[in-house]
């Protein structure tokens, strides 16, 4: 009995000094934290951040062809576009891209969905406000905040995409089953910005 | 007052939901005598989103997100098990490089996973100091997955058909640097805790749960494995490609607090080593097959279970040839070890309730859903 105390006194004794050597140690080692506004964090070149809506940098316009891929895309619908026709060269430009951050939940999906590379989730941060309507972003504050971003323009045009197909005849795309994209291009999302 | 007159009776306490051992919003409704704990009653829910309602008005590509959401403390897996689940509904062959940044991934989320619960747990006890360390670690693995997707909680990683990026460059060298360091980092914990005399009587002998009620009440992962049954579905049901990769799965004895607390920091290490094995043998190729943004499955329905770091997690979807899901069913682990707790915590004192709830690894928003 005696002999069971004592060895279970020096057995904890031990250990205590095992665990305290532990902590001993790293009384020499440098600290691993930052001092956040002073230092910063270097972001990751993939880090999904604030969304921006990236423009041209020649001609200064957007990317955005107001294709609607992104919106329908977005599993909260937190995407809204409207668009107009321009009369000169017949094709689609977004009139309005509001995304509402609030609800946003940075998933990186209209990201992939866009073909013409004008949305990108960027390694911005510190856009906190005090009042919720000034995080409903509209395209202006979108275009702005996404000047200084330096990306690689994808070309993925479908006359390319034919090209790409072509010289890869004989590899099969995979077990997947194909669906035809544009005759059931809408149940997606239409439905779920209702609910929402 | 004479002293005949005195009596003494039982007593009602609400253990959360805002108390901070719950590790998230559960209240406990308690009733004690004294110090000890008679019957237990848990209330879930106060996290509930709906999740597997939203699913039916989500294609299958948008619900991937979601997913992370329902444990955020292992992301990876809850994506694999949904990725698994909707791949086997629409026999989808995924390339093999994809598999093995999936189970790399996966296994680094689960000792990520494991390090956040071995650091709470020890802070429930009373030890500081291996919470500091352990979310140390986390840190380097946390870099890991922002490197890759961007996001160091919320991954949406993977996708219907394979990952959504491939590893950038300079992952593998930091990789290799983390999995060299590490194992020395485990012992670390194990000089910390595992033979402090503070902590073994603590842990030692608490909160028993025997074979018989665990099966009962459909406990899994290493909680299940705590009280000795060698059960792990990356064994037993070798999904993905676990099959490949060379590991034990740790046991416990006894089944006590202590033991549960074991076999999660060595599950640590064999994780440590699948991962050493997915790097060493990582093929090239493509980590994507094509699937359209709006894609019809198959009619038809499927069942596939995944080995999360907190036990089974499975996925019961019901398609009718839509492009969104008819009904998903998610089954967590944490609902069903939640339940024994009311079981294996009587009789105990309310200080070792904390312990027996931290050991259990339940994560609320998993509960909830």
């Amino acid at each position: 009995m005696a002999g069971n105390i004592i060895k279970e006194i020096t057995d904890g004794i031990y250990n205590l000094i095992l665990g305290l050597a532990v902590t001993f140690k790293h009384l020499f080692k440098h600290a691993i934290t930052l001092q956040y506004p002073t230092e910063r964090w270097e972001m990751p070149e993939r880090s999904r951040g604030t969304i921006v809506l990236l423009s041209d940098p020649e001609t200064g316009r957007l990317n955005c062809t107001a294709c609607l891929l992104c919106s329908k895309a977005c599993p909260v619908a937190a995407i809204s576009i409207e668009r107009i026709k321009n009369p000169d060269t017949k094709k689609f430009e977004p009139q309005s891209f509001n995304i509402d951050t609030t609800i946003c939940c940075y998933c990186g999906l209209c990201e992939q969905a866009c073909n013409f590379t004008a949305i990108k989730l960027t390694g911005k941060y510190e856009f906190s406000a005090s009042d919720k309507s000034k995080l409903l972003y509209d395209m202006g504050f979108l275009q702005e905040i996404g000047r200084d971003v330096k990306y690689e323009k994808r070309e993925k045009t479908a006359a390319k995409k034919k090209a790409v197909a072509k010289a890869e005849t004989g590899e099969d795309v995979g077990g997947a089953p194909v669906a035809d994209a544009k005759a059931e291009s809408s149940p997606g999302s239409g439905e779920a910005k209702k609910e929402d | 007052m004479a002293i005949e007159q005195l009596k003494t009776e039982e007593f009602m306490v609400n253990m959360g939901p805002q108390h901070p051992s719950t590790h998230g919003v559960c209240k406990l409704v308690i009733k004690m005598d004294g110090e000890q704990i008679k019957s237990i009653q848990p209330h879930v829910g106060f996290l509930h989103r709906s999740i597997e309602k939203i699913a039916e008005n989500r294609t299958y590509a948008q619900f991937v997100p979601y997913t992370d959401r329902i444990d955020y403390c292992a992301s990876m897996n809850a994506n694999h098990a949904y990725v698994t689940a909707v791949e086997k509904m629409a026999g989808i062959q995924v390339p093999e490089r994809a598999e093995y940044l999936r189970v790399m991934m996966a296994e680094l989320n689960r000792i990520a996973s494991h390090l956040v619960w071995i650091a709470t747990f020890a802070i429930d006890l009373g030890a500081v100091t291996p919470f500091l360390y352990a979310f140390r670690e986390r840190e380097l693995i946390l870099d890991l997955f922002e490197m890759t997707c961007g996001q160091r909680l919320t991954y949406n990683y993977m996708c219907i058909g394979g990952v959504n990026w491939d590893i950038p460059q300079g992952f593998e060298p930091k990789l290799r640097e983390f999995l060299k360091i590490f194992p020395q980092k485990v012992n670390e914990y194990e000089y910390l805790l595992t033979n402090n005399p503070i902590f073994l009587y603590r842990t030692k002998g608490i909160g028993v749960l025997d074979m018989d009620t665990a099966f009962a009440y459909s406990v899994s992962g290493p909680s299940i494995r705590g009280s000795g049954l060698k059960w792990d579905i990356r064994k037993a049901e070798p999904y993905s490609i676990y099959n490949k990769f060379d590991f034990d799965v740790p046991v416990g004895h006894t089944g006590d607090v202590w033991d549960r607390y074991k076999v999660r920091l060595n599950e640590m290490r064999e994780s440590t080593k699948i991962v050493q094995q997915a790097i060493e043998g990582l093929p090239g190729g493509d980590t994507k097959v094509k699937v359209p943004m709006t894609w019809k499955p198959p009619e038809g329905e499927v069942f596939s279970r995944i080995e999360a770091p907190r036990g089974e997690m499975a996925y019961h979807i019901i398609s009718d040839g839509t492009p969104k899901p008819y009904r998903i069913k998610i089954r967590t682990a944490s609902y069903c070890n939640l339940q024994v707790l009311p079981v294996i915590a009587v009789n105990h004192l309310i200080a070792d309730l904390v312990a027996i709830f931290g050991s259990l690894d339940v994560i609320l928003p998993e509960v909830d859903r």
